[in-house]
This record gives C-alpha cells, sequence and structure tokens, in this order.
C-alpha cells in the first residue's frame, strides 16, 4: 500500500514538473531536432542525396567539393563544415587571425571604468557568457541580446550607447566569446515562460517568411538553399549560424556583430534591414540561437 | 487597278519594314534582356541559374541550369519570370514582375533572351 502510494505521488512530482517550468521549450525542442536531422540527412552523403537536396548541383562539385559532415557541431564552421575549398581558404586565413588585437581591446574595454567608477565588469561579472544570449528578459517582456545588454548596460550607468554592428561593442563581444570558448561553453539558449515562448515563435515566423521585393525568405537560402551556390558563394546552414560572432569579414575588413550580418542579408531579400535594436532583430536572434543549442561556442572568427 | 497595285505594293514594302525593325530590335532586346539577366542591381538571374550554351560568369545553383527554354511558349516564359508560385508554390525564385523588380518591357527583353538557351 505505501509503495503503492509512493509510486502515485512520484508520478504527480513528475506531471507537475512536465506542466510546469521546462516546458515552455517544448515546441522550439522539436523544431530544433527536426532541424539537426534534416541537416545531418542532406549533408550525410551529398551525391547520393542529390535527387532530394541537391538537385541542380554539378556532378564535379558534388563528388570532389561538397564533403559529407558527420556531427552537427561541425555546422558551427558555417559552409566550410562542407565545402573543401572553401575550407582550405578559412585554415589559411586563421593562420594569422586578424581579430586577435580586438579581443585584447574588448577586454581593456571590458575592465575599463566608467564616469560612476562603475564597468561592464560590474554589469557582466562573468565574461563567459556569448552562449547564453539572446535571453528573454520576463520582467521586461522582450529579449535581450548580448549587444542589446551590452548598451542597457552603458545607459544604466550614464554612458552614451555604442553602435550596435562594428567597432567597440564587436570587440567586447570578441572578448566574451575568446573566454566562453576558452571555458569550453556551449549556446544554452533558454524559454522558460510563455512570453518567452511566444517571442521565440514570432521569431521562427520571421525566419520563414518571404520578404522583400525579391519576396525570399531567411529560409529559402539557410535551410532549402544550405549547401546550394548564390553564384560562387555556398549557403551556410542555419544550425551554426550564431555560434561563432563577432566575424572579422574580408568583406567589412573588421569585426562585425550578428545584427551587422542580419541587414546584409535582408539587403539580399531586397528589403531595407530593420534596426538592429528592433524587436524584429532580437526575436528572430533568439530563434535562430536556439537552433544551435548545445553547440560549442566558437567565437570570434573570420569570414569572407 | 493601277491604284490598287500601288496599295499592295505599300503594303507589302510597309509589312517587310516591320519585319526588318523587328529583328534588328529583336537583336536588342535579346541584347538588353541579357543584361538584366547578368546584372546584379537588375534581374540578377545568374545569382541562381548558368544558361546552356552562354558563357556566364559564376552562376549559382539555388536554381535548375537553364536549357531548352528556346523550346518554351514565350507566354510560358513570361509567366515564370513574373510569377513562379503560379506554377509552384513553393518556389525559391522572386516574383519579377508580380513584384515589381521588372516591368513589363523588362520581362519581355528577358523572355526574348530565354528564347535564345538551346
Ligand atoms: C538570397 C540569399 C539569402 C537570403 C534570402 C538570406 N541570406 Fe544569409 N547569407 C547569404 C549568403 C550568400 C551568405 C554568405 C555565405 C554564407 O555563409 O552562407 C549569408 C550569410 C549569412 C550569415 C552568416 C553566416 C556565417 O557563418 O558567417 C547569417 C547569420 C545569415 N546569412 C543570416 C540570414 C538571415 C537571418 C536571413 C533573413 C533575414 C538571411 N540570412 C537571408 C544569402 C542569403
Ligand atoms: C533566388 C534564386 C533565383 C533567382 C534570382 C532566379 N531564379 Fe529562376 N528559378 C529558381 C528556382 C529555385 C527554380 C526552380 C523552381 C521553379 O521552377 O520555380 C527556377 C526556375 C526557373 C525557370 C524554369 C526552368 C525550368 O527548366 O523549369 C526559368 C525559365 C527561370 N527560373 C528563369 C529565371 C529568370 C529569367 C530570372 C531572372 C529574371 C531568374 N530565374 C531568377 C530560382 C531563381
Amino acid at each position: 500500500m505505501r509503495r503503492v502510494m509512493s509510486r502515485v505521488s512520484v508520478m504527480a512530482v513528475v506531471a507537475v514538473s512536465i506542466l510546469g517550468a521546462g516546458n515552455f521549450n517544448a515546441q522550439a525542442e522539436k523544431d530544433r531536432k527536426a532541424l539537426e536531422v534534416y541537416m545531418l540527412k542532406k549533408f550525410e552523403n551529398p551525391l547520393k542525396n542529390r535527387n532530394a537536396y541537391f538537385p541542380y548541383a554539378t556532378d564535379d562539385e558534388l563528388k570532389n567539393n561538397i564533403q559529407p559532415v558527420k556531427k552537427v557541431e561541425d555546422f558551427r564552421l558555417g559552409s566550410y563544415a562542407f565545402n573543401k575549398g572553401g575550407l582550405e581558404q578559412y585554415n589559411e586565413l586563421n593562420e594569422m587571425p586578424p581579430y586577435e588585437d580586438a579581443i585584447d581591446e574588448g577586454e581593456e574595454l571590458y575592465n575599463k571604468k566608467f564616469k560612476n567608477g562603475k564597468s561592464l565588469k560590474s554589469c557582466f561579472p562573468n565574461p563567459e557568457i556569448a552562449g547564453d544570449y539572446p535571453k528573454f528578459d520576463d520582467k521586461k517582456g522582450e529579449v535581450v541580446t548580448i549587444t542589446s545588454a551590452i548598451n542597457d548596460c552603458l545607459v544604466a550607468n550614464g554612458e552614451k550607447p555604442w553602435n550596435m554592428k562594428k567597432g567597440k561593442i564587436a570587440k567586447v563581444e570578441a572578448y566574451f566569446a575568446s573566454k566562453s570558448k576558452e571555458a569550453g561553453k556551449k549556446v544554452n539558449i533558454q524559454i522558460n515562460s510563455k512570453a518567452a515562448a511566444e517571442a521565440y515563435e514570432r521569431g521562427k515566423k520571421e525566419y520563414y517568411t518571404q520578404r522583400g521585393y525579391l519576396q525570399l525568405s531567411c529560409a529559402n537560402c539557410h535551410v532549402q538553399g544550405a549547401g546550394q551556390r548564390v553564384r560562387k558563394e555556398y549557403l551556410s546552414p542555419l544550425i551554426g549560424h550564431t555560434t561563432h560572432f563577432p566575424v572579422y569579414r574580408l568583406k567589412w575588413q573588421g569585426l562585425g556583430t550578428l545584427e551587422r550580418r542580419l541587414g546584409g542579408c535582408e539587403k539580399n531579400q531586397g528589403e531595407k534591414p530593420h534596426k538592429p535594436n528592433s524587436k524584429w532583430d532580437k526575436e528572430l536572434l533568439y530563434f535562430m540561437a536556439y537552433m544551435s543549442n548545445g553547440l560549442p561556442v566558437d567565437g570570434p572568427d573570420i569570414r569572407k | 487597278m493601277a491604284d490598287k497595285k500601288r496599295v499592295l505594293v505599300s503594303a507589302l514594302i510597309g509589312g517587310l519594314l516591320t519585319v526588318a525593325v523587328s529583328a534588328g530590335g529583336n537583336a536588342d532586346l535579346v541584347k538588353q534582356g541579357e543584361k538584366i539577366f547578368n546584372t546584379k542591381k537588375i534581374g540578377n538571374c545568374l545569382a541562381c541559374h548558368d544558361a546552356n550554351g552562354k558563357k556566364i560568369n559564376n552562376p549559382g545553383n539555388l536554381g535548375p541550369k537553364l536549357q531548352g527554354l528556346s523550346a518554351w511558349p514565350a507566354e510560358a516564359l513570361y509567366a515564370k519570370v513574373y510569377d513562379p508560385y503560379q506554377g509552384n508554390p513553393i518556389s525559391a525564385m522572386p516574383a519579377f514582375g508580380k513584384n515589381g523588380v521588372l516591368d513589363d518591357a523588362q520581362i519581355k527583353a528577358v523572355v526574348a533572351y530565354l528564347k535564345t538557351i538551346k
């Protein structure tokens, strides 16, 4: 009798915990797993999977350039996970990483005193936080990205906010990313409330919505299009898109944040980019980062 | 009678003239279409398409290599470029006409060029 009772009460506790905290990410987790299965299947054997995933690729590139991807972690490399020719170039560039000074400058900015004697360090005592953002702030009822969090800290301390695309903010983020990477941190996006789950859903909807005068969606290029080419550029998969920012881009001749990159891709769609501090950008990034949950933090990095 | 003949002759000349003009116009149209196809700020078709028998500078493969289009009716090509979702609701190809990227004259030029793709 006692045994039965206790089993019943254990089940009751389990049921409560499923209904309570921890269940708000159920849909997101389902989406993430489905995307992982899709990408791993797509890149398991590109030549064999031609009909399903690479209908317009040449035999030559399927045989000689698009390599199988075995582990989901490899997608943090973006298109270099499968683009053999590109990877060689990438490895060469990484022998002398052009972002090293930026990491040091970021550390200085992190410790530098504000006029009121505090610093970014007062707001972010632990710099190993690159994988924890974006977060949903239940008090404010909105998504906070690492970029907006840095500016919030500045403003709260009577300082002027920084440009959210490049410059000082990118350097501080480079420092956060490199500390997080050194510590072996993983992307760890939380969805802990109904409001957070709704923000995630809105971000997801935007990702799959065709827009701009070209009526392309992000997914056209980075889900279905991943592994295909726009001109000679291989398209990287959505999984792994947020793991390694900020990036030093040859095209920019400098570091840029995720927000900066988003703006460029919105232009690809034929759309006027949203503002980096907009709800739109933040919720989109919340969705995108969740899709990389569990992948190692790998920034800063370099891209063409 | 002589009058009638004169009318006929001038009609014939007129007809020949139209043909000649449209042949010259067609070559121009094809050229114009080719430019739209290959220019980033206009059609930018090469971002996604190679074209059989043409020299295209680094074409993408988000879309198929275009071939055999000379056999397509001009209306079908026009429709494809105007609004690919008509034939394929999940196409990743932009609707150049419907979304106002290319106007009627530009699409006609693109179609003239597409008709030269074997
Ligand atoms: C017309 C195609 C196209 C569309 C639509 C598009 N992108 Fe991109 N995107 C690219 C190309 C090309 C690159 C550079 C090559 C690469 O890394 O994929 C890129 C790169 C990126 C990167 C950088 C990846 C890295 O590892 O450095 C991110 C992030 C990104 N896109 C996000 C988005 C988002 C978000 C949207 C929608 C708002 C979007 N893209 C829409 C073509 C596109
Ligand atoms: C962002 C990518 C993209 C761009 C840009 C693009 N297309 Fe396409 N196109 C596609 C895709 C994907 C298909 C295959 C699916 C379909 O038929 O809708 C396609 C199919 C076609 C077809 C049908 C080919 C066949 O054999 O069935 C034609 C014709 C065509 N495109 C012409 C054009 C022209 C002309 C332009 C520029 C004015 C253009 N495309 C720009 C992606 C693109």
